[in-house]
């Protein structure tokens, strides 16, 4: 393969331990598909990478022989602040965008657990933070994408208007695909207006039921919080929820007041620095632990979720819950490779969940329990449309969901 | 309103309006399962009575089916807030053009792998028939507040909208009727709004505290921008009497006018003033008269293009004149369709919008999920036109013409 912009591997370009031979860093979007077609022809299997923030989410690699890094494609297009929208490259990270369009005061509402997190990697994982209570995941913003193809065109859905029922909406198409489908060279989002202010209250609670039932209080307001968590760690009082109303200060005091007002535990009331350090500890456990897993419930069976999460504590497992009142959370886990796998099929095989993915783990770990878990019907088409757009399966070969 | 339902020569039409039934009302989780034939107000009818509703709302509402909806991905005067039709859709079983039915999405958060629930809604019926629905239910917003406020002119109006949004301010909806419209409403269903050459009507929701304050910024902000008369719906009959106003606008253009035409496009709202401008010298240029319609908050028009079909030439000049504005749209940035959908009207202009490579990957997806070229046939994407398919103009139903049904 001989393409200008290509480099050997290095330590710092290992993918779950591996270093890749090659590394691409394309600087002009036909030069991204470029490189996955030659990679295509090549067979050579293939991954695209941001900030390198999640590289190690998926199935461990068989062989990695290429590396096509977005870091040169990284410029923010077009704030368009009048309309709330903006288009921004692959490859800038979140914070930046964010630094640049709060000159506006506006934002892109995701959060991510990392700070190097870029465009490209938080829609590719349509990976979401506490946010998502009011905003949804990085699927529901995209209104527009632009996609390196692996057989070397550059192409584009959707647009720059947030209302447009013009052809197929490939952006969400590729949310949530992990690189398995396409690179994706730019995104547009809609934006929104940054709260003029917000206040956090946090409810502390000694047991899971007591909890539970302040989250249903709450819930059945007409409250509007902008994220709304609940969370689980060892110590004295290990049940908390979290509850963040963000809009004008007259509101934002009368709904804390009225939600303090219905709760029954211990309460406190975090503003400016503190509250965002704890939101940020919201996101805690994506990282460190010896592993982490995602999974979802319906609202209604929190209490059953907690009570299981007790119940592998108890059996000495070490973890720290984190999760959002909408029914998803991440949890992870510290111990002995054996106990881990079995709290992972404990949560496989929960009626009280679903969707359990195991974003973080040891290859050892990886290795004995499948990282996606099992196959659903639809994967069918998902993989129809894979074989489409990617004829040679070299992307995320062998790691990806699908 | 596109076609994207037209029968095509030799086709089979699969009718789910007996798959009716509303199959769970699951409160405490906010989910609603129902089968594609339910009408989009009947979620809503099914949960109000617990303080809960279904949040897109097109003006059809009370006679379109939630299958459509998920074709179509429509939205609503309130979309600018809530979203879409794929914001609610929580997850939606479909036979396959293979005949498999499988679930596509799920009804908990976070689904893994390529968002296929995505693709397919707005699919417009191309990639698979979609026989159950799982919709997302919202709490009702603790109150509402709607103004109505009356301008010299479209500029004028439009600047207090991009005011409204520059103050940090996300109203629940912000349409827009000019001078023409507001004579049709006037005509069919006396709304009795005051004299004027456009019309705002901006709407807020949510808590009481946060709603008074925003509404006390956004009616100054309306007043500033040079408003004639505010009125502000006191009451949820005043609240009604504006919508009703507004709802009516498409249908009461058959009152001022023998035939019209409904386009679809959307422009970015800062370009409105500019597009606007431009519409009204075609209208003067071609001598039909353009009614204007539209949520102001996304840049969604919907442009009603007065004719009459007696006088030879004139079917056919309206057509243009709705061409027209599709390349003015396109032209300032913006979208053929905001929520009617291609369907087999404007996939002609798709190339407008999108390079040949585009649309040839659009085609590729169609052809992994659906290889035989079953699933709607010759709709959304561009293909020689087929014979016997007539797009154009609506026309209107006996019924409609005879003044025994009304056209939402």
């Amino acid at each position: 393969m001989i393409v200008d912009f290509l480099r050997p591997g290095t330590a710092a370009d290992r993918v779950d331990g591996e270093v890749p031979p090659q590394v691409a860093e394309p600087d002009t979007p036909q030069a991204f598909a470029d490189v996955l077609k030659q990679a295509s022809a090549d067979r050579l299997p293939t991954v695209i990478r941001g900030g390198g923030t999640k590289l190690s989410w998926g199935r461990p690699p068989a062989t990695v022989d290429l590396v096509v890094a977005t870091s040169r494609l990284n410029r923010l297009i077009a704030h368009r602040h009048g309309d709330l929208t903006a288009t921004v490259q692959a490859g800038m990270r979140l914070r930046e965008l964010n630094a640049a369009l709060s000159s506006q005061r506006q934002w892109l509402p995701i959060d991510s657990a990392f700070d190097q997190a870029t465009i490209g990697g938080v829609v590719a994982t349509n990976d979401a933070g506490p946010s998502r209570h009011r905003h949804g995941t990085p699927r529901d913003l995209v209104i527009g994408i632009t996609l390196a193809l692996t057989d070397g065109r550059v192409v584009k859905a959707g647009g720059t208007v947030v209302k447009n029922v013009a052809g197929y909406d490939l952006g969400k198409l590729v949310s949530g695909s992990h690189g398995t489908l396409a690179g994706i060279v730019d995104v547009t989002f809609k934006l929104v207006p940054t709260p003029q202010t917000s206040a956090t209250l946090v409810v502390w609670h000694p047991d899971a039921a007591a909890l539970a039932r302040d989250v249903a209080a709450l819930d059945a307001t007409q409250i509007e919080p902008a994220a709304f968590d609940v969370r689980m760690q060892d110590g004295e009082m290990p049940f908390q929820l979290k509850l963040r109303i963000a809009t004008s200060p007259a509101a934002c005091d009368a709904q804390i007041a009225a939600a303090r007002a219905l709760v029954s535990g211990q309460t406190t009331i975090l503003t400016e620095i503190a509250e965002q350090a704890a939101w940020a500890a919201q996101l805690d456990p994506m990282g460190h632990g010896d592993a982490t897993v995602r999974f979802s419930w319906l609202p209604s069976r929190l209490p059953q979720v907690l009570t299981m999460l007790e119940e592998m504590q108890r059996s000495g497992t070490r973890l720290l819950f984190a999760g959002r009142v909408v029914g998803t959370g991440a949890l992870q886990l510290s111990g002995e490779m054996p106990a881990l796998a079995a709290a992972v099929e404990r949560l496989r095989a929960s009626a009280d969940v679903g969707n359990v993915v195991l974003l973080r783990g040891s290859r050892e770990l990886k290795e004995r329990v499948d990282v996606w878990g099992p196959e659903r019907p639809s994967d069918r088409v998902a993989r129809a449309v894979k074989q489409s757009l990617d004829p040679a399966g070299i992307l995320n070969a062998g790691r990806g969901p699908i | 309103m596109s076609g994207g339902a037209l029968p095509v020569p030799g086709g089979i039409v699969i009718s789910l309006a007996r798959l009716n039934r509303v199959l769970d009302v699951d409160i405490p989780n906010r989910r609603v399962t129902v089968e594609p034939g339910v009408t989009n107000l009947e979620i809503t009818r099914q949960v109000a009575p617990f303080g809960y509703y279904y949040a897109p709302d097109p003006s059809s509402q009370q006679v379109c089916s939630i299958g459509g909806n998920v074709a179509e991905n429509s939205g609503g005067a309130h979309c600018l807030k809530y979203g879409f039709t794929v914001h609610h859709v929580l997850e939606a079983e479909a036979v396959m053009p293979d005949g498999e039915i499988i679930c596509i999405g799920s009804s908990l958060p976070d689904a893994c792998g390529p968002d296929l629930l995505g693709l397919l809604v707005g699919s417009e019926g191309t990639l698979a028939v979609v026989t159950k629905v799982v919709v997302r239910i919202l709490r009702k917003p603790e109150t509402v507040q709607t103004l109505l406020a009356a301008y010299n002119s479209t500029s004028d109006a439009g600047a207090a909208v991009s005011e409204i949004i520059a103050a940090g301010i996300v109203p629940a909806a912000v349409e827009m009727m000019d001078a023409l419209a507001i004579r049709a409403a006037e005509a069919a269903v006396h709304p009795n709004f005051p004299p004027a050459d456009t019309v705002l009507i901006v709407e807020l929701d949510g808590p009481v505290a946060e709603v008074r304050e925003l509404f006390a910024t956004v009616e100054a902000i309306c007043r500033r921008a040079g408003a004639t008369v505010v009125e502000v719906a006191e009451n949820d009959e005043q609240r009604m009497r504006i919508w009703r106003g507004r709802k009516a606008a498409f249908a009461a253009m058959g009152r001022v006018s023998p035939n019209y035409y409904v386009q679809d496009g959307v422009v970015p709202r800062t370009k409105l003033p500019e597009v606007l401008g431009r519409i009204r010298a075609l209208s003067e240029r071609s001598g039909l008269a353009i009614g204007n319609v539209f949520h102001a908050g996304d840049g969604n028009l919907h442009p009603l293009i007065c004719y009459d079909e007696r006088i030879p030439g004139q079917s056919k000049l309206a057509e243009e004149v709705a061409g027209e504005i599709l390349t003015y749209c396109v032209e300032a940035g913006g979208s053929i369709t905001g929520e009617h959908g291609v369907g087999a009207d404007k996939k002609d202009y798709m190339p407008r919008m999108f390079s040949a490579d585009d649309l040839d990957v659009m085609q590729q997806v169609r052809d992994a999920v659906d290889p035989h070229r079953l699933c709607n046939p010759g709709k959304v994407l561009p293909t020689p036109r087929l014979c016997g398919e007539v797009p154009g103009p609506y026309r209107a139903h006996p019924v409609e013409k005879a003044g025994l049904a009304e056209r939402f």
